[in-house]
């Protein structure tokens, strides 16, 4: 646009010609537009000879202040509306956020909802069997044999004297670093899934009828085994300390757990590592049943495949 | 004077009236704001040594614009969309910074 070879101010040789497009070239060494120099000098040298020109293009008429004018008020609007796109922006993901977390509040208040209607039915399934079963002898023995059934297996509660085991990991030292962590406690210190399937096992074999470890009941197909730092029960991560309950003959309990194998052995851990084991009788303890259990196979009545 | 109260004026709509902007464009915004940032700048500074000229203010304006966005783009389509906006927006800074020292020098002599 400025074609005035003779009024370029000195410089570097290979200048473009259009000051306003050397925006990269020469930031360094030359901040300011060179177009206003340029521009400046190309006024300066024509403004005697033709004042005609001199007027409409540099200190120019209104319509210029106007477009320059218009030009910043353009600057300001996308100034102000990405600002305000940023700000959007970040609205849309703290409320994202707080929408996630209020549909994991709402999910767990359905899910404890539902947990409760099912146990509802549960109840009320159990209630309509024990009438039907309840009108003749045979219903009567059959539901005797399905309560048996249903203490044996853990699906019924239980309630009955018995034993309260309470294992725990051995005492953070003195000088752990958060004392309130887990990881507070060395390794060596901590409750293993095996203590709790070895104190289990020793309780079935020492009589108990009913055994849970932290309100989870234990049935033939519960599985007690860690992952990472955390024990599962029945596939629920659970934390110390790991109250164990036994109902069933409480002395054949006591003397296993103090003088059978699994107390010996519990206590050589105790001296050994530290884990912190302790043992009281009750009289009345209440083990929640462990639900109803999935049924993984059936068979059609004999009368109708026959017939 | 009239130009600062154009820009606030500007920075207010844009705030208030908060104009959908297509979202391909968007990431052009900031870049943009810099680019013309530097025209002002520089046109702040030419006017206090005497030499501003509206039609160089309005064509370093746009085109500072055009060019900022176009290598941005140019980078977005190459992959190196992050790296060409920080680029732009250093050479950019370091310009803004050098008129700002100048204009400073002007105004306070110091």
């Amino acid at each position: 646009m400025t074609s005035a070879p003779t009024q370029q101010p000195p410089g570097p040789p290979a200048r473009r010609v259009d000051g306003s497009m050397s925006l990269l070239v020469d930031m360094m060494a030359n901040t300011l537009d060179e177009a206003y120099a340029e521009r400046a000098a190309r006024t300066a040298g024509t403004a005697p000879g033709g004042p005609s020109e001199q007027d409409p293009s540099r200190r120019g008429g209104l319509g210029r202040r106007a477009v320059a004018g218009l030009v910043v008020l353009a600057l300001g609007v996308v100034t102000g509306t990405a600002v305000a796109q940023v700000r959007a922006r970040q609205e849309a993901t703290t409320g994202l956020r707080a929408d996630l977390a209020g549909e994991v509040r709402d999910r767990t208040a359905a899910t404890d909802l539902l947990a409760r209607e099912a146990e509802q039915l549960r109840e009320d399934l159990d209630a309509a069997q024990a009438e039907l079963l309840g009108a003749d002898a045979a219903g009567r023995a059959a539901a005797d044999q399905l309560r048996l059934l249903g203490l044996a297996s853990g699906t019924l509660p239980v309630t009955g004297p018995g034993v309260r085991v309470v294992l725990d990991d051995a005492a953070p030292p003195e000088d752990a670093p958060d004392a309130t962590l887990r990881g507070g406690t060395p390794l060596d210190g901590r409750v293993q899934d095996r203590d709790l399937q070895d104190l289990a096992n020793g309780l079935w074999a020492a009589g108990a009828e009913a055994v849970d470890v932290n309100g989870q009941r234990l049935t033939a197909l519960t599985a007690i085994r860690s992952a990472g730092d955390a024990v599962l029960v029945d596939f629920r991560p659970l934390s110390p300390p790991y109250v164990v309950r036994a109902v069933g003959d409480t002395a054949a309990l006591e003397l296993e757990l103090l003088d059978g194998p699994t107390g010996r052995r519990l206590a050589t851990y105790a001296s050994l590592y530290g884990l912190r084991f302790s043992l009281e009788r009750s009289d009345e303890l209440s083990l929640p049943g462990a639900g109803t259990p999935q049924l993984r196979a059936a068979t059609p009545l004999e009368q109708e495949s026959t017939s | 004077m009239i130009p600062a109260l154009a820009l606030v004026i500007g920075v207010v709509l844009g705030l208030v009236l908060e104009p959908t902007v297509p979202a391909a464009l968007q990431p052009y915004l900031p870049i943009a704001v810099v680019a013309a940032l530097d025209a002002v700048f520089g046109a702040v500074r030419a006017q206090l040594e005497g030499i501003f000229d509206d039609r160089v203010f309005v064509v370093s304006f746009v085109s500072n614009v055009l060019v900022a966005g176009l290598v941005v783009f140019l980078g977005d389509q190459l992959g190196v969309g992050g790296q060409l906006s920080t680029g732009v927006v250093v050479v950019l800074g370091i310009r803004i910074f050098s008129n700002a020292a100048a204009i400073r020098r002007h105004v306070f002599h110091a």
